[in-house]
């Protein structure tokens, strides 16, 4: 790998990353700043076979995601079954009492799923968590393969690779298939949202209209996207790309200033697809992923093909005998955070503030899950000249149509930092092409 | 993409104007620069006056320094040049990523400019970006209406500043020629009255620079 001659080329790969403003936007002390988001070009290599076996592992995963959300704004079935536990559902931030009774187009809820994984070093993938409200990354390395074959053709020419950025293409069928009529428009909260590039370059990739909440208007149970004429043009699809409670001041945060009011009643009307469906939070919550395993054997009658990081749940006494016992050898996730917040690691703090988080255990253990720190397999990245090796992990889209697709590609994330585990952008940390090697 | 909100439309014809603006200003700021080195009295008032920002300099220093580089002083060329690129990165999925790509390039040009120990020679390079902005826009943008609204701003821009400098009477004949089809094919909301009159106004022997600055700026 060392010998890849697209390495020579990592300075101006980024130089031409900088050139098409391949950003994030982060806020510090309350001032909006734009950040290049540092490529290695070292690449993952996810070898045919392997990735075959996540391929499947991934497609499973969503299925039963898919009907573990409609199950629950439905019959609530697993939850009469005592499969998973009332407390769950109802106590999750995610869940949505307003989306109850309420069937998206062709009954999908989580068109895209991004799911966060790791390779153990007994090389077995494990499902760190995952992400069906908003999930991005996907633009990233798309863009990236774009500049790397375009700096070294011969890289590519020697290895034969699955393309990646065939993404817009999977994005439009999965947006098409459940558009029931009416252009489709990325909705975005703004040129101020961490996300914006990806916003903006996924909609030129795509053809679809990029808008903010004020250029689209409901009426008569229609959603439409105001043209400078004054026309009104019918939008039947809308990959949006703000969270839930800001989505519809009218159904859910009244405060929200880049929403559409009204647009809950187009969706529940069917008038309307939302992509991905409100009320999915529910399903990826910190605390449900414990329960995905059982919900794969619940609704599909299959075992897992992928695994979860061993978790405990301080919920369960058993679970908080456990966690309490081996605190120092685990990590703690606070189940409303993300972005790589709200995480410790039990070895790493004072006695003080061990005794003062585990009193918050005590009172609240609804609110945390607990991991054995996965041992995870660190990739090289090239610093200054040298290779050094970092934690990496890899965030895998399956997108939904007719059928679940995975995306042969994915973001891999990595820490710039040594020994650290947070590979968030947020939070300082690069990112990687990840290669599926074609045969 | 078929399709233009009114923000878009905005952003179009104000991305086409603020390119201009930092297009021509630096034009006509590369004479006075080189004129500024064997100067004896000062003339950087004169300038501010003719483009009519406010005079808030302290010598000649602080004028070429300032000028083109203070982001906290609007009317500077950088502070313009963010409001170009302001318009122009929300504007990907309509004027396409590699003609998005040549604003953020002057971006990068201006930061190096104001950082190098000769910044007229980085300043060139800025110039040739948004020369080549212009020219990816004629060549790539599909939609006709997306570029004729670029253009609308940039040749309305081309006009303001041109009588603010009292350019000759020739030239902004040339470029009222050119600006008035753009904004009849832009399908923005226009003025037609003012439009019909920027002709008169230039071809009048009394050449009043004021009126046609006033009327260009009431055409959209």
């Amino acid at each position: 790998m060392q010998q890849l001659e697209l390495l020579k080329h990592t300075d101006k790969i980024n130089e031409l990353l900088a050139r098409y403003g391949v950003k994030f936007g982060i806020y510090k002390n309350n001032i909006f700043k734009e950040q290049l988001f540092p490529f290695d070009s070292i690449p993952r290599i996810i070898e045919h076979k392997e990735f075959s076996h996540l391929e499947k592992g991934l497609k499973q995963r969503v299925m039963a995601l898919n009907l573990f959300l409609k199950d629950i704004y439905s019959k609530k079935q697993i939850v009469k079954d005592g499969i998973v536990p009332e407390d769950f559902i109802f106590a999750s931030s995610g869940y949505m009492a307003e989306c109850e009774g309420t069937v998206p187009p062709k009954g999908i809820y989580s068109h895209i799923s991004g799911i966060d994984l790791v390779k153990g070093k007994d090389d077995n993938w494990y499902i760190l968590e995952d992400n069906l409200r908003v999930p991005s990354g996907a633009s990233y390395p798309m863009i990236a393969r774009d500049l790397c074959r375009r700096s070294s053709p011969d890289t590519f020419h020697n290895y034969r690779l699955e393309d990646n950025r065939n993404y817009a293409d999977l994005l439009r069928r999965a947006m098409d298939y459940v558009n029931p009529g009416g252009h489709t428009v990325i909705l975005t909260p703004g040129r101020y949202n961490a996300a914006y590039f990806e916003h903006s370059y996924l909609a030129e990739k795509t053809g679809a209209h990029l808008a903010t909440g004020s250029e689209l208007i409901v009426e008569n149970d229609t959603l439409y996207y105001i043209s400078s004429d004054g026309t009104r043009e019918k939008v039947g699809a809308v990959y949006r790309r703000i969270s839930d409670e800001y989505l519809d001041p009218m159904n859910f945060n009244p405060e929200s200033l880049i929403g559409i009011p009204h647009i809950y009643e187009v969706f529940r009307k069917g008038n309307v697809a939302l992509i991905n469906a409100p009320g999915n939070g529910v399903a990826d919550d910190k605390g449900i992923y414990y329960f995905v395993p059982k919900m794969i054997r619940y609704y599909l009658d299959e075992e897992p093909i992928l695994c979860n990081a061993p978790t405990y749940l301080p919920f369960y006494e058993e679970d908080m005998k456990y966690v309490l016992s081996h605190f120092d050898e685990l990590v703690l996730k606070d189940v409303a955070e993300a972005g790589g917040y709200g995480v410790v690691f039990g070895n790493s703090m004072t006695k003080q503030q061990k005794q003062d988080f585990i009193d918050l255990l005590q009172r609240e253990p609804r609110r945390f899950i607990a991991q054995e720190v996965i041992d995870f397999q660190d990739l090289d990245i090239l610093e200054q000249g040298e290779i050094v090796p970092r934690k990496a992990d890899l965030r895998a889209f399956v997108l939904m149509a007719e059928e679940p697709m995975v995306w042969k590609s994915g973001l891999t994330r990595f820490s710039r930092n040594t020994d650290s585990f947070i590979v968030n952008s947020s939070q300082g940390g690069g990112f990687k092409d990840t290669w599926v090697l074609y045969q | 993409m078929g399709i233009i909100s009114v923000e878009q439309a905005d952003h179009l014809f104000w991305l086409g104007r603020y390119t201009e603006r930092v297009y021509t200003t630096l034009r006509f700021y590369f004479p006075r620069f080189d004129s500024m080195i064997d100067e004896t009295v000062d003339s950087y008032q004169a300038f501010c006056e003719s483009i009519d920002i406010p005079n808030i300099y302290s010598s000649k220093e602080d004028f070429l320094r300032r000028y083109p580089f203070d982001a906290d002083n609007p009317d500077s060329i950088i502070s313009n040049l963010n409001r170009a690129y302001d318009n122009a990165i929300v504007l990907r999925e309509s004027i396409g990523s590699e003609a998005l790509s040549y604003v953020q390039l002057a971006i990068y040009d201006m930061n190096k400019a104001s950082a190098s120990s000769s910044p007229m020679i980085e300043l060139q390079y800025l110039m040739d970006h948004i020369l080549s902005f212009w020219g990816i826009a004629d060549d790539q943008i599909d939609s006709e209406q997306v570029r004729n609204m670029i253009k609308a701003g940039k040749r309305i821009e081309r006009i303001d500043l041109y009588a603010r400098l009292k350019v000759s009477r020739e030239e902004l004949v040339r470029e009222v020629c050119r600006m008035i089809p753009r904004v009849e094919r832009s399908g923005l909301l226009y003025d037609k009255s003012r439009l019909n009159q920027m002709k008169s106004l230039v071809e009048n022997p009394d050449l009043d620079y004021y009126k046609i600055v006033s009327n260009v700026e009431a055409i959209v």
